[in-house]
């Protein structure tokens, strides 16, 4: 049976990550993930650390930021791990749809909420948005397309909004996917562009939904461009996230062109541990199970919607290897009073405690599996949603893991 | 026809597993391109918490769903959306009654011989434009859909009548399911298997076998699939008893025999089967890692494309003919970036659900125009076809290439 070098289960951005950053190095690797990963579900930016105000430059603000949070998993990675992390990332994507960050900080990105949010890199099709000014700004949504309100964004950015309509092209209850794959069309974004500009009034910025093509956003952006003489950007919406469906087939591309084997669809549904270490990890498509083995794994199965947490009565358990998961307390502790607190619930601070190499620990500082390296999400001592540093972690953690365990 | 109620209840429904997190849409091929089907989000765990068995189905977009899998392998929650669909239009369709279309269609396997034997008369009939018409207007079979031509001997009648290798005895036996579509219609692939194998030291046999039944599950007529399948059983429990393992050439089969049978229909014996059965591909590479059989290829010169079938990524086992296919020299071979041809088996032919299986498919086109290979291989039959429709390139079989790749081309028709 044919023995991998790396195996890494998860099909998220760490895993991803994690992957490439393998295969780089040389390694033959196989990724397993349930489904496709929480890329389609945020995955619009790469937020870092949202905390971090635009004014402080990040290699001034994240440094003392580790200091005052020695657990938090950028304490593993620190300030040059994260910023070599994101250079290879940046690397996947040249331009031009690629990724930035403005002037080394966290910049101000409207949403589909109409608010504005901090983020760090930008891809290529969301730039202007972090420039625009309420005044000077069309926004701009379609009819029939629900998962974009554009009269409720214009409404809270205090900007002037219209929503399209384009008979010909029977827009009503189109899905995201959908509209994307229509602007990959020249003769639809032209259309659009069109409409757009007798729309306007001397706006020089115009903001659309995040569905500016699939394969060739970049085009799409020019062309609109070039028709409305404005700035355009992409908003980020509800899911499924475009620009996150982007990056997951940017990967998923690479890798297999590098020759990984990139199972997805199925559960890891046991491990075979002997003497502290993984031997092997059973891949479950009833009615078989298949069995694959490397040297080391990384494990990255997210948190609870990832399946890589598990809430049961009153524990929260890692369900693969049962790996000791810092607890929140019992289950009366998991949950804030209210559900929008600005301070995470405390159930989201559960996760796998590490050692300095992301090998999982128990209560005690012990590893307890000499071959197994954890990243992402599913890592502890982190409140990603609150903290706007979601995709930061799952990059950075996702390098070094995949650093160190082929270091080993 | 049993109804819906009347069967036992295979397996649990689990649509509460569902979260919504929508990112099935961010796969399913078919909302893609048309806003008629909802997505599998909507058709598969959202409408089915409004589904009950004592009333009559109001599903009538369920048709559109292609069954291509590709939500399932994309769902983070493991819902089985498809097999959701699948089960919401069996029951419309058991309601409703089937056509004859339908009727005829899934029938090919007793046709498909009588038709290869007179294949000199048929496929000419078949591209007789005043007969397309006819097929048009009263099958509704869309005439701008190419129909496969028959092809005699078929398959089965070469292999029978073929001389018997020397120096084959007390090599090891694997067995081949070719499929009918193999048998009857593109006999080539059966005959590149069976090289490619022999090829690599060992002996293969053709136990007897019948249509696989996947054709009647895209009709939603889970009984008859079950029969096919109970069948199919019978007929390969003797050669898996034997020890001898079978290796599937069409990827849709495969997923029929080895998943179907036993996930979805819960037929006995299936699992037992299910251990034995392998991608041809997946088991020859096997081989190789194992060192039991090391060909060495020889070099091809060429740009080639490689598609991905859906019912292959069901399969879960990575892309084992391009993991192949790169270890002959020479061969410049990508992965094509495009999810699903968009034929869904018969469901391409269907005049109502023509346009939206070549809008699918125009993703596919595009892909190959960026890459302009000069060649596409992929598992599929079905995806054959279409993407030979869609580009008027040379389509082939993995295996139709690695087997012009042996060390000592064996002469082939």
């Amino acid at each position: 049976m044919k023995r991998f070098d790396l195996i890494v289960i998860g099909t998220g951005l760490a895993g991803l990550t994690a992957a490439r950053t393998a295969v780089e190095m040389g390694a033959k690797v196989l990724i397993t993930g349930r489904g496709m990963g929480a890329l389609t579900l945020f995955g619009n930016t790469i937020d870092l650390l949202g905390e971090i105000p635009p004014e402080t430059e990040m290699a001034e603000g994240i440094p003392r930021w580790i200091a005052a949070h020695p657990e938090h998993p950028y304490a593993r990675t620190g300030w040059e791990g994260i910023e070599s992390a994101l250079a290879d990332f940046r690397g996947l994507f040249p331009p031009p749809y690629s990724f930035a960050a403005e002037g080394k900080r966290n910049s101000l990105l409207p949403t589909g909420a109409g608010t504005m949010r901090p983020t760090y890199l930008i891809p290529a099709t969301m730039a202007a948005g972090a420039a625009m000014t309420p005044v000077g700004t069309l926004i701009v949504g379609l009819r029939g397309f629900k998962d974009f309100q554009g009269d409720t964004v214009s409404l809270h950015l205090k900007c002037r909004g219209v929503t399209l309509s384009l008979p010909r092209y029977g827009l009503e209850g189109l899905t995201a996917l959908a509209l994307a794959r229509l602007m990959d069309e020249a003769s639809f974004r032209e259309r659009l562009g069109e409409a757009i500009r007798r729309q306007m009034a001397g706006e020089r910025f115009i903001g659309l939904p995040a569905v500016l093509g699939l394969r060739n956003p970049a085009v799409v952006l020019k062309t609109l461009e070039e028709i409305t003489g404005a700035r355009v950007f992409e908003i980020p919406m509800l899911p499924p996230s475009i620009p996150g469906t982007r990056v997951f087939h940017r990967f998923r591309e690479e890798l297999i062109a590098k020759g990984t084997i990139f199972l997805m669809g199925h559960p890891v549904s046991g491990a075979n541990v002997k003497d502290g270490r993984c031997e092997g990890i059973t891949v479950e498509n009833p009615p078989l199970a298949a069995e694959y083995r490397a040297d080391r794994y990384i494990l990255a199965t997210g948190r609870f919607l990832g399946g890589g947490l598990w809430a049961e009565m009153e524990r929260i358990v890692e369900p693969l290897f049962r790996i000791p998961v810092f607890q929140p307390g019992g289950r009366g502790m998991w949950f804030g009073e209210r559900f929008f607190d600005p301070e995470a619930h405390p159930i989201h601070r559960a996760g796998i405690v590490t050692d300095a190499d992301l090998r999982p620990v128990d209560e005690t500082g012990r590893v307890v599996l000499e071959n197994v390296r954890a990243a992402g999400s599913i890592l502890a001592h982190h409140q990603a949603t609150e903290e706007k540093s979601r995709e930061g972690i799952d990059i950075a953690t996702g390098f070094l893991a995949a650093k160190r365990a082929l270091a080993s | 026809m049993t109804k819906a109620e009347e069967r036992p209840v295979l397996f649990p429904k689990l649509p509460d597993v569902c979260v919504r997190c929508a990112t099935c849409m961010a796969a399913c091929p078919v909302s893609r391109v048309t806003p008629r089907f909802p997505g599998p989000k909507q058709a598969g765990p959202g409408a089915q918490r409004f589904r009950s068995a004592s009333e009559a189905s109001v599903d009538d977009w369920i048709e559109l769903c292609t069954s291509c899998h590709l939500c399932d392998m994309v769902c983070p929650a493991g819902v089985p959306i498809s097999e959701l669909n699948l089960m919401a239009k069996a029951k419309y369709l058991n309601e409703r009654g089937r056509t004859f279309r339908d009727w005829l269609l899934v029938r090919s396997d007793l046709f498909g011989e009588l038709a290869a034997r007179f294949s000199k008369i048929v496929n000419p009939l078949m591209k007789n434009g005043a007969v397309r018409r006819l097929l048009d207007v009263l099958l509704r079979i869309d005439r701008r859909r190419d129909l496969p031509g028959y092809e005699y001997p078929t398959f089965r009648r070469w292999f029978r009548t073929r001389p018997v290798a020397s120096g084959a005895s007390g090599r090891r036996k694997v067995a081949y399911f070719y499929g009918c579509f193999t048998n009857t219609n593109e006999t080539d692939v059966g005959k590149a298997a069976v090289e490619v194998l022999e090829a690599h030291g060992l002996t293969v046999v053709v136990p007897p076998q019948r249509c696989c039944g996947i054709p009647r599950l895209g009709v939603g007529d889970l009984r008859g699939a079950m029969e096919m399948g109970g069948r199919n059983i019978d007929l390969l429990r003797p050669t898996v008893r034997e020890g001898i393992d079978i290796v599937f050439s069409s990827t849709s089969c495969g997923l029929m025999l080895r998943h179907e049978y036993s996930r979805l229909l819960g037929l006995p014996g299936a699992e037992e089967l299910a251990g034995h059965l392998f991608d041809i591909c997946e088991f020859l590479l096997h081989l190789r890692e194992e060192e039991k059989s090391a060909v060495t290829f020889r070099p091809l010169s060429m740009k080639a494309a490689y598609f991905a079938p859906c019912h292959l990524r069901s399969l879960d086992i990575g892309l084992p003919a391009l993991e192949l296919l790169r270890l002959i020299p020479g061969l410049d071979v990508r992965l094509l970036e495009a999810d699903c041809c968009g034929l869904g088996g018969l469901y391409g032919f269907k005049k109502e659900k023509f346009t939206i299986a070549e809008e699918i498919g125009k993703d596919l086109t595009e892909a190959v125009d960026r890459m302009k290979p000069e060649i596409i291989l992929t598992d599929c039959e079905g995806c054959r076809m279409q993407i030979r429709h869609l580009t008027g390139l040379r389509v082939l079989h993995p295996l139709q290439l690695l087997r012009d790749a042996l060390p000592q081309p064996i002469a082939h028709p």
